[in-house]
This record gives structure tokens, C-alpha cells and sequence, in this order.
């Protein structure tokens, strides 16, 4: 069983880094294996599929934006909840789904298990290397939640989604 | 009263946009306008750093065109340290650039413009991307366009140090050089992209070409617009997309300006409109006339069509084949001693496949060229000049960099224009033309329609999320929209 967690961003956009900060962390926290891979991308759509072909299970981790959403909001999310965390679909080639159904079709080994991790991001639109501070003190919770996730191999998304379903759209 | 209909968010575009189009009491369109989110405080996070890491930040404005920012920056660089570098260096730069130009035009063919034509512009949202062109043109299309990304991923990533954003520019040249047993994995990617390439073309040909409804569509008015071009040309005038002279050719195809891009701000300034922080750059001697077309609009268009409408040719021999039969097809013509422009908007896509062979073919002249694998890969600085301009075009459109740094060599201030804010004021004349022409008095508007509406500005592929990036984060944000008698409709206000 081999595991790929994907950090999702842009890292000089403020809170959009999230995802990346988060798997950065874990990539420390962890231990040494070969079961689990951590990358960082900073586009979606079919790079994002490319880049978990071959694995069991992918685990994303991505900014998101709802209405009304509390910064620093955490989300646990699977792909048939998710309409649009802010980077996990490409503008520049489609969603998500329609790249892992094209993987699907090519023949490329898509993980049939797939999770999404999401951080509710303040300020997106300012250059900054550094996170607000209500999204940078969500990041240790995340990481500790992955890492369960990892070891138990059981994905509590229900149980969270229900904690933040005010939040979430 | 106007009515207001909105497009939101535009699918399949980087940044979110929004399109506002607003009717007058007939129901005809009274105007459009087009608004992206606005990205604030680029110049401020650049000023200060070390002017060497400049490959490296501007690389990840935008996950999207990493490498063209990459190239843009180095150039920049190899003038602040009056470094010119290496042949060789040089070659490998312009290697993996072609490699991106490959992969990028390739999947905006297939994912984004192509779905318009391929499956039909009135086809439903649902079946008008790849997996509806893999539908209609094999399985075998789809698993092209995988293995050619994958095989020019890889070559950017042995070539520019790390598979997305490349860290390998340096000032005055590139941190590696080429093996052979590199330069023969390379060059095999090469021919593979030519063959696909000539897939590409044959399929655009028996799709588009071959159908007089498609035919009819890209030669209507709709999609008309009789501007002034900018691309880069080399010594002799051919296409060159990683180095050469910035030429801007008038409506007739007349050149109207040649000129190295350092003296950039002499030949474009920007204009500002009160609805949207996007600046629309236009050309200083003609003036800024509004969104208006014509030899006295000072609007140009910077996009694979106006590349091929400044070039006077390309250099390798099936691209040139393609270039040729693209000008017959359209009939443009000879005028001023050369081609006259192609002006139909939705040939852009056929320009971005006859681009991608070109790009095909030249990674392979690069990859056999005998001095790619020499060591001679770096001119290594002694001084700072402190200014320098890097251009290189971009798949959306000429992307300049320009930096000044001081004598410790930190970044003093920092300009972009960057492909698609080349493009601002065209595509918003594209928008509000197509609107005006399939939007008329009061007629329901339908799927299909604001599909053609969006293929208005699809075809410019614009990347919005790194046009913004230049803004002054200081400046609040203030959106106002009229009606067509002058009153506000709408403020949308954001404090910086």
C-alpha cells in the first residue's frame, strides 16, 4: 500500500500555501518510508492526476474559500464533496474529475482512493511568503490529523465535515 | 431597465474571471466588462531579495507557464550582471523552452480551444472538454497527448534541475550542461513531438478545416478585429520564440516597429479604465483611442496569431509548409512587401499547432546541434550593471521582466508585463463583440451562445492569476458599474 500526500498552492500567495506548508511539515514529522511519498505542486487538473498515478491512495491538501467561511476552518473532504478547493481543478485544462477520467481511460493506474484536506484561506490575493495567522495555527492540526489518517488508515471526513458544516457550502 | 446577466466563474479559466454584460431597454448589449480578482504587492515582495533569486520567485507566480518566467528572468539577469552567456548555455535554454512550448500549446489544444471545435460550440458544458475530444477523435489522441506531456516533463526536468519550476538559469548561463546520453533521450522526444504535432494538424485539418459550418465560424465577423501585432522575430525576420527583436506590424501588414526590449517603454504605455485595476498596455506613437480597432487604435494583440502574423516566416521546413497554406487559406494577401495579417480571432488555434511544430521541429535541431553537450555552459559575473530587460513569448503573448538593482546586487524595482495583459484590451473588444453580435434584442440567451462568448477570449488562453501580479497593494480596490445612461449599478469596493 503506497501513499502519496499532495500539497496544493501557490507558495508566494499568502494563505493560498497552506497545502504546501502542511505537507512540508509532515514531511519532517514522519517517519522515514518508503509506503508514503509527500510533493508539492502548484497547478491542478491533469498535472495533479499525473502526479499520483501509480500510488494506492492520494491524500490532497489545498486552500479553500467558502461563503461565510472562518479562516483557519478545517476541511475533510472526499472527491464527491468537493466542488472547488482553490487548486485542485486547472483552468488552463478542466477539473479534476475529467483529468482522472481521462488518466482512467489512458490506462494510467489511478488511486482509487482519494482524499482532500482542506484550510479555509483568508487573503489570497496579497504576495507574501507568510500565512495569516488564524490559517498558519490550523497547519498543526492538519499534520497531526494525516498522520492518524496514515496509521489508521481510516479517513474521519464525516466526523469533521459535520463539525464544520455551518462552514462548508 | 438593464438587465444584467452573468457568466460565473468562467469554466476552464486560470483566475476566476467575470464577465458582465449589460443590455440596454431594447435588449441589445450595451457593454461588457470583464474582471478578473486582483493580485496586489508583487513589485513590494521582490524589492530587497537578491536579484539572482528572481528565476526562482518569478517562476511560481503562476503554476502554469513556471519555465517562461524562468527564461524572462535570466535574460533579465545576464544584463544587470552584463553576463552574456555561453553559446551552448544559451542552446539549452532555448532546448527546454521549446520542450514547454510543446506541452503547453498541446494541452491547450486538447483540453481547452480544441473541445470548442472538436465537439462543437454548442455541445453541452459537460461533453466540451478532452474526454469529449478523445470521444470523437480515438483513444489513441488522449493517450498522445498523456505521453507527450510526460515525455517533455521529463525533458524540462533533466534539463532545468526540477520537473515544474526549473532552477537551472543562472546569470550569464545555465548551472549544468547536457550529457549525451541526455542529448539522445532529448532528441528522441523531438521526433516524437514532430509526428504528434503532424497528428495534431491533420486532426485540426479534417475537424475544422474540412467543415464549412467551423470554416464559416472563424472567418464571421464575430471573431474579427483588424489590429496592430507585437511578436519576436529573429535577424531575418523568422519566428523566434526565445530570443531576437520585438516587431509590431500595422493592420496592413506594414512593420511598424522593430526594436530591442530593453527600450520597451519607449514604443507601449498603459492605459487605465475606473472598472478594473488590468492595465491594457497600447503602442505610444499611435495613442490610446479606446477598444477600437484600426491603423488609429493604439491596441495591439500578442498571441501564437500575431506571432505568425509578424513573422515573416518560420525557420524550419514543415512549420513554414503550414505557415504558408495558413496564409492561403485565408487569402491575406501580399501588401507592404510581405503577407498581410491574418485578423480572424479563432485561427489563433490553428497558429498555436502550427507554433507547436515549429517548436517540435527546432527541439530537434537544438538536440542534434553538436555544440548542446559542450561544457561551456556559464560566463560567470565580475560586475553589476544594475538594470536589465528579459523577454521571451510566452505561449499567451510577449513576456518582458525588468529589474534594477543596486551595487550589492538587491532588487530595486521590478516590472512585468507578462503575455496576457499584452492582450487586455483586445479581449475585451473580443467580449463585448461577440456579445453584441449574438445578443440582440432581448433574444434568450442560451448554452450555447455564452459558450461562443467565451470562446471569445478562450482563444487568447489568458492567464489571469500571474496578470495581475504587478498591482500596488497600497491602492484600494473600487469596481463601479454603469448603466448606459452613467448610473451606478454597483460599487465594489476593497480597501488595500
Amino acid at each position: 500500500m503506497r501513499t502519496i500526500v499532495i500539497g496544493i498552492g501557490n507558495p508566494v500567495l499568502c494563505d493560498d500555501s497552506v497545502g504546501l506548508e502542511i505537507v512540508r511539515r509532515l514531511r519532517k514529522e514522519l517517519p522515514e518510508s518508503d509506503d508514503v511519498a509527500t510533493t508539492e505542486l502548484y497547478a491542478g487538473g491533469i498535472r495533479l492526476m499525473e502526479a499520483m498515478v501509480g500510488y494506492d491512495e492520494a491524500i490532497l491538501v489545498d486552500a479553500i474559500q467558502t461563503e461565510n467561511g472562518r479562516p483557519g476552518a478545517i476541511y475533510a473532504l472526499d472527491l464527491a464533496d468537493v466542488a472547488q478547493t482553490r487548486n485542485i481543478c486547472s483552468t488552463h485544462d478542466g477539473s479534476l474529475a475529467v483529468a482522472l477520467d481521462l488518466g482512467r481511460i489512458t490506462g494510467l493506474a489511478i488511486p482509487p482512493r482519494i482524499s482532500i484536506w482542506a484550510v479555509e484561506a483568508a487573503d489570497v490575493e496579497t504576495f507574501s511568503e507568510a500565512m495569516t495567522a488564524a490559517v498558519a495555527a490550523a497547519v498543526p492540526e492538519v499534520v497531526d490529523r494525516i498522520i492518524a489518517q496514515l496509521q489508521t488508515g481510516s479517513f474521519l471526513y464525516q466526523e469533521i465535515r459535520h463539525e464544520n458544516s455551518s462552514l462548508f457550502l | 431597465m438593464t438587465q444584467r446577466i452573468s457568466i460565473n466563474p468562467i469554466t476552464r479559466l486560470e483566475g476566476h474571471g467575470k464577465i458582465d454584460i449589460f443590455l440596454d431597454q431594447e435588449g441589445n448589449v450595451a457593454n461588457t466588462y470583464f474582471q478578473v480578482p486582483e493580485l496586489r504587492g508583487f513589485e513590494q515582495f521582490c524589492v530587497g531579495r537578491p536579484a539572482e533569486d528572481m528565476p526562482n520567485i518569478t517562476n511560481r507566480i503562476c503554476g502554469v507557464c513556471p519555465e517562461a518566467h524562468h527564461m524572462a528572468a535570466v535574460k533579465a539577469l545576464d544584463r544587470v550582471f552584463a553576463a552574456d552567456p555561453p553559446s551552448a548555455a544559451k542552446k539549452i535554454r532555448e532546448l527546454l523552452y521549446m520542450a514547454f512550448f510543446v506541452t503547453d500549446h498541446t494541452t491547450h489544444f486538447y483540453a481547452l480551444g480544441g473541445p470548442d471545435f472538436i465537439i462543437g460550440p454548442d455541445a453541452p458544458p459537460a461533453e466540451r472538454n478532452i474526454l469529449g475530444v478523445i470521444r470523437k477523435v480515438g483513444l489513441d489522441a488522449g493517450k498522445q497527448v498523456i505521453a507527450c506531456r510526460s515525455r517533455n516533463h521529463h525533458v524540462i526536468q533533466k534539463l532545468g534541475g526540477r520537473a515544474i519550476h526549473p532552477i537551472a538559469g543562472l546569470p550569464g548561463g545555465w548551472s549544468k550542461p547536457v550529457s549525451e546520453a541526455e542529448r539522445i533521450e532529448i532528441e528522441a522526444a523531438a521526433r516524437a513531438n514532430i509526428e504528434f504535432a503532424l497528428f495534431s494538424l491533420k486532426v485540426f485539418d479534417a475537424v475544422v478545416l474540412k467543415n464549412p459550418a467551423y470554416l464559416k465560424l472563424i472567418e464571421s465577423d464575430v471573431y474579427l478585429h483588424r489590429t496592430y501585432y507585437m511578436g519576436t522575430v529573429d535577424e531575418n525576420n523568422k519566428l523566434n520564440l526565445y530570443d531576437g527583436k520585438i516587431r509590431v506590424v500595422d493592420p496592413e501588414g506594414a512593420e511598424f516597429a522593430r526594436y530591442d526590449v530593453a527600450d520597451y517603454a519607449a514604443h507601449v504605455a498603459e492605459h487605465v479604465e475606473p472598472w478594473t485595476y488590468l492595465k491594457f498596455p497600447f503602442l505610444k506613437r499611435v495613442g490610446w483611442k479606446g477598444f477600437e480597432d484600426g491603423a488609429d487604435s493604439g491596441v495591439y494583440c500578442a498571441t501564437p496569431l500575431a506571432r505568425l502574423n509578424v513573422a515573416d516566416g518560420l525557420t524550419t521546413p514543415l512549420a513554414q509548409e503550414e505557415f504558408e497554406k495558413f496564409h492561403e487559406a485565408f487569402r491575406s494577401g501580399q501588401g507592404n512587401g510581405r503577407r498581410k495579417p491574418v485578423h480572424h480571432r479563432l485561427a489563433t488555434h490553428w497558429a498555436r499547432l502550427i507554433e507547436l511544430l515549429y517548436a517540435a521541429e527546432h527541439m530537434l535541431e537544438l538536440a542534434t546541434d553538436p555544440e548542446i553537450t559542450s561544457p561551456e555552459v556559464r560566463r560567470i559575473p565580475d560586475r553589476i550593471a544594475g538594470e536589465g530587460v528579459g523577454s521571451v513569448e510566452a505561449p499567451r503573448g510577449t513576456l518582458m521582466h525588468h529589474y534594477r538593482a543596486n551595487q550589492q546586487g538587491l532588487i530595486e524595482k521590478a516590472n512585468l508585463i507578462v503575455g496576457t495583459t499584452n492582450n487586455h484590451a483586445v479581449i475585451a473588444m473580443s467580449i463585448r463583440r461577440a456579445a453584441q453580435k449574438l445578443i440582440r434584442a432581448g433574444q434568450i440567451v442560451e448554452e450555447g451562445l455564452l459558450n461562443r462568448i467565451e470562446m471569445a477570449f478562450r482563444l487568447y488562453d489568458p492567464c489571469l492569476s500571474c496578470a495581475t501580479h504587478a498591482l500596488p497593494g497600497s491602492m484600494p480596490l473600487v469596481v463601479s458599474i454603469r448603466d448606459h445612461a452613467g448610473s451606478l449599478l454597483r460599487t465594489v469596493r476593497r480597501d488595500g
